[in-house]
């Protein structure tokens, strides 16, 4: 029957659709939602999908609705388990409260950043802030 | 169903595209093609820290630097209906085939012989069936000389 599967031994999302699915984007966004569709371009369709913030061990979730998202922005993809799903070691807050915390925790990130970069100018190495991918970082 | 195919369902409805570099585009979908490339009718642009807005009548936005795009819930039950009416057809379609080839066999059962007959004759034109027609020929002359004989 294998033989037969020209899908057999490569790697594939067909399973996973119709499945509750949590999705990282390049950008550093994650999605979770239920995979209906899926392209050879990996191209996705996700519905009843909720963005979901994380800032140290709390997490918020804002509802997002039905997105199309083009193949070539998503990092990984992986099923969600839904027994896991229940205890996880995370505590939930409201939307309003997530979007603080993550732009406190931005604020963070600048203020080291720029101190970093003082540091190192004061050493005679000019830094870019520019040019500095965060993602990467 | 693929993602553009959605895409393509959703012409004419309120979309959400937001670009690789941040932007957002809000506005209604005109057209779209199979490299995602699409028209926006009445849009409404947003900087990507979201403090600064271009309104625009129109514009066209390149697929290759789409990062996704949201659309209405409504878009995919709509695309479930048109499945079901699909699938709906087709086992009608398929139930017509069904009885239809049953027939077709009966038929063919009962009259094989005129078929390749027929076909033979139709065939007689290429170069490559001269051998055969001979052979059949011949074989239709044997026949016919044994009738003959059979008669003396």
């Amino acid at each position: 029957m294998d033989d037969l599967n020209p899908l057999a031994g490569t790697a594939h999302l067909l399973e996973e659709v119709d499945k509750k699915l949590m999705v990282l984007l390049r950008d550093g966004r994650t999605l979770i939602g239920y995979l209906r569709s899926v392209d050879q371009f990996a191209n996705l369709v996700l519905q009843r999908t909720i963005e979901r913030i994380h800032v140290g061990n709390q997490y918020g979730d804002i509802p997002r609705g039905v997105f199309i998202i083009r193949g070539e922005n998503v990092v990984l993809l992986g099923e969600i388990d839904r027994e896991k799903e229940q205890k996880l070691p995370l505590k939930e807050i409201s939307v309003d409260e997530i979007l603080d915390a993550q732009r406190r925790e931005q604020e963070q990130r600048q203020e080291k950043h720029r101190l970093v970069s003082k540091a190192l100018k004061e050493r005679g190495l000019a830094v870019n802030a520019e040019l500095i991918n965060e993602d990467f970082c | 169903m693929l993602p553009l195919s959605l895409l393509k369902t959703a012409q004419s409805h309120p979309m959400l595209v937001e670009l690789k570099n941040g932007e957002t585009y809000n506005g209604h979908l005109v057209s779209c093609d199979s490299w995602m490339n699409i028209n926006l009718r009445d849009v409404i642009c947003t900087s990507k820290d979201g403090d600064r807005f271009w309104r625009m009548p129109e514009c066209y936005i390149r697929g290759s630097t789409i990062k996704y795009l949201r659309i209405p819930d409504e878009v995919i039950d709509m695309v479930k209906e048109d499945a079901q009416a699909k699938s709906r057809n087709r086992t009608e379609l398929n139930k017509n085939r069904v009885a239809n080839s049953a027939q077709n066999q009966r038929a063919a059962r009962s009259g094989n012989r005129n078929n390749f007959g027929n076909r033979s004759g139709q065939l007689s034109g290429g170069p490559g069936n001269n051998t055969q027609r001979v052979g059949v020929s011949g074989q239709g002359n044997r026949l016919l000389a044994q009738n003959n004989k059979n008669r003396k």
